[in-house]
């Protein structure tokens, strides 16, 4: 993901530049009030191991390795500001010693995965770990899944970088003067090839080091976890979220449903194809399929969310709303009654096995 | 002219069975141990060939590192905005001649460079050749596809000759500032250049950190390829390891930040950074700014005078 010099117009590579100063100041201010005086030894060793980090080579199957970034590995060790620093460090020393990734570009690079690889990743960390220990293994799973989140996220905030090129800078007889793939080609490369395989080997080392971590050195996990309690048990018990919300916020929605009678017409004539603009989609005729199966199915309660011969479209939007609701909130019982939840939490004096 | 003076020779050597062509010994893919290993290996002989380099005399290696700091700047600059390959090619021949000035071996300066990113990128925008995704005048004709036509568009391959000619020349530049500027005056370059001084005090012992923590990883990687028997890989176990291994190395770093904290208390260190370095900008560096200002300018003139 890094972006060699070239790809990007000077343009991007100022823009970006520009955007990622305040975020370093605010990086700044952010960590030095957290660690005050031992902020320089903890951030550039935070940046070196962030450069180490990105040599593990990650073994997959078929025997062939991956590396990660460990951008959102370093915001969960220690703090998303710490991260956005540390990553910045490692990526300057890449690009200037090592020559990986480009040295005008350096503010996008440092966009992509020293800002929103972390924010997004930790984001998510946090998100998942609200009331969760510190040893509990969902901390370590909530990791991975912020590191499979955050880098896909940072691929396809560089594909939209590399996309846009294209369109933006080219010459008079549409020559690209940049990366010459189109958004519709930069978007669905990176996306396949991030969220097959470099998210898993992300999620696998952001995971696997929490859990390590958990099981060997939890006093490192608590430098960006303080106040955060140790085992299951000495989690305070947590206010529920009230009946009387749930009812509420449902109760929102379910009224707001004949919103939908606002909108005109249908889409891709969905209840009635010959509705469909053909023009629109430059077709000659209704496809064959379309037509075919249109209004298969019949034997629904409410067909269209229609009630008494649709004299009353509100009503019927409104009482459809109900039923299925309610239709869900009894399937979800009996899924979650068939998997055994009510039992575990009637018997919490059972021993873990 | 020997390229390692400082380098011990088993460092820059390959190992035997190791060779990539297959000539020798019984070729078989590295497992992530060994990949490791000899990516740590390789972090560190680019750093040492870099510092035989710099202290070579040459060109380059006379220039102030603040002056060749913003030159070069400049000089990317001026490569990105260029729209013409025939500019890009001729600086790049600049670039090749200033690294032989420089005393650069000029076969290992062109493989640096060119391995691997002007050559993944030349392979990457093949099918931007194609009309399907850069529209244009076809000058190859390929057949049909689906009812199209399909052919290799003059657009095309301007643009993937832009691209990779700009790649190369961009990173040739950067190569040349590395190779002839030691780390430490590059530090103190970007000092002088009022860069927040807190930052280069974390880029600086960032830097310096970098090798310890990678002798760290390279014994634990050591002492797990000696105690393997067999190459055949255990993916999941070989997952833990790493995983094992990367959480083992963040404990030492926490506690090796405890201690250099501490050292540098004990120092004297109130939280303020003190550089020791003074520049003179002398008569060479003169002649090099002026030197690169015309080369940045005639780069500019002709690609106004050539037109878009």
């Amino acid at each position: 993901m890094h972006i060699p010099d070239g790809y990007l117009s000077p343009a991007t590579c100022g823009a970006f530049g520009v955007v990622m100063v305040p975020i370093w100041a605010r990086a700044g201010r952010g960590v030095r009030k957290v660690v005050t005086s031992r902020y320089v030894p903890l951030v550039a060793i935070g940046a070196a191991y962030c450069f180490v980090v990105m040599m593990f080579n990650v073994p997959i199957p078929d025997g062939t390795t991956a590396h990660a970034v460990g951008g959102v590995l370093i915001a969960v060790l220690l703090g998303r500001w710490a991260a956005v620093i540390a990553v910045s460090v490692a990526l300057l020393i890449q690009a200037l010693f090592f020559g990986d990734g480009g040295v005008l570009a350096f503010g996008a690079n440092a966009f992509n995965m020293a800002f929103v690889m972390p924010m997004v990743g930790y984001g998510v960390y946090q998100l998942l770990t609200r009331r969760v220990s510190l040893t509990s293994p969902r901390r370590a799973a909530a990791a991975g899944l912020g590191g499979y989140i955050g880098l896909n996220v940072a691929a396809l905030v560089t594909a939209v970088e590399f996309g846009l090129q294209p369109t933006l800078f080219h010459t008079a007889d549409g020559t690209p003067l940049y990366a010459p793939f189109h958004l519709g080609q930069t978007i669905p490369t990176m996306a396949l090839a991030h969220l097959a395989v470099a998210g898993f080997v992300e999620a696998i080392l952001t995971a696997g080091v929490i859990a390590y971590l958990q099981r060997a050195n939890l006093p490192v996990l608590r430098i960006n976890h303080s106040g955060v309690a140790t085992t299951d048990e000495d989690l305070v018990a947590a206010p529920k979220l009230g009946w009387r919300w749930i009812a509420v916020g449902m109760g929102t929605m379910i009224a707001l449903t004949p919103l939908g009678l606002v909108a005109p017409g249908s889409a891709f004539g969905e209840a009635a194809p010959k509705a469909l603009n053909l023009r629109k989609y430059h077709l000659n005729a209704v496809p064959d399929g379309l037509r075919r199966y249109a209004g298969w199915w019949h034997h629904t309660i409410f067909n269209g969310y229609d009630f008494a011969n649709d004299k009353h479209p509100a009503i019927g939007y409104l009482i459809s709303a109900v039923f299925g609701i309610l239709a869900i909130a009894i399937v979800i019982a009996i899924v979650l009654g068939s998997l055994g939840v009510y039992r575990r939490h009637q018997r919490p004096d059972r021993i873990p096995a | 002219m020997s390229t390692a003076a400082l380098a011990p020779e088993w460092l820059t050597a390959r190992e035997i069975a190791l060779c990539p062509c297959g000539c020798i010994g019984k070729r078989r893919k590295a497992n992530f141990v060994e990949k490791t290993i000899i990516g740590a290996a390789n972090v560190l002989k680019q750093a040492m060939f870099s510092a035989d380099v710099a202290s070579q005399p040459g060109l380059l290696q006379r220039i102030q590192p603040a002056v060749k700091v913003v030159t070069m700047l400049a000089l990317l600059m001026a490569t990105a905005v260029v729209r013409h390959l025939s500019i890009l090619v001729a600086l790049y021949a600049a670039t090749l001649a200033i690294a032989v000035a420089s005393g650069l071996p000029l076969w290992f300066f062109v493989k640096r460079v060119w391995l691997f990113i002007p050559i993944f990128t030349g392979v990457i925008v093949v099918p931007a050749t194609l009309n399907l995704i850069t529209p244009g005048r076809v000058v190859i004709p390929l057949g049909t596809w689906f009812g199209h036509s399909v052919g290799v568009t003059a657009q095309g391959l301007t643009s993937a000759g832009l691209i990779v000619a700009r790649v190369a020349t961009s990173i040739s530049l950067v190569v040349l500032l590395t190779l002839t500027t030691p780390w430490n005056k590059l530090l103190a370059a970007l000092r002088t250049m009022r860069v927040p001084k807190m930052f280069v005090l974390v880029l600086g012992m960032a830097y310096r950190y970098i090798f310890y923590l990678l002798e760290t990883v390279t014994d634990m990687y050591t002492a797990r390829k000696s105690r393997t028997a067999n190459h055949r890989n255990n993916t999941s176990s070989g997952r833990a390891f790493v995983a094992a291994t990367a959480g083992a190395t963040f404990g030492k770093a926490h506690a090796l930040s405890i201690e250099v904290h501490d050292a540098m208390v004990a120092r004297g260190y109130t939280g303020n950074a003190r550089s020791i370095d003074h520049f003179q900008i002398v008569k060479r560096d003169v002649v090099w700014v002026l030197a690169c200002s015309v080369t940045i300018a005639a780069t500019l003139g002709v690609n106004y005078a050539l037109g878009s």
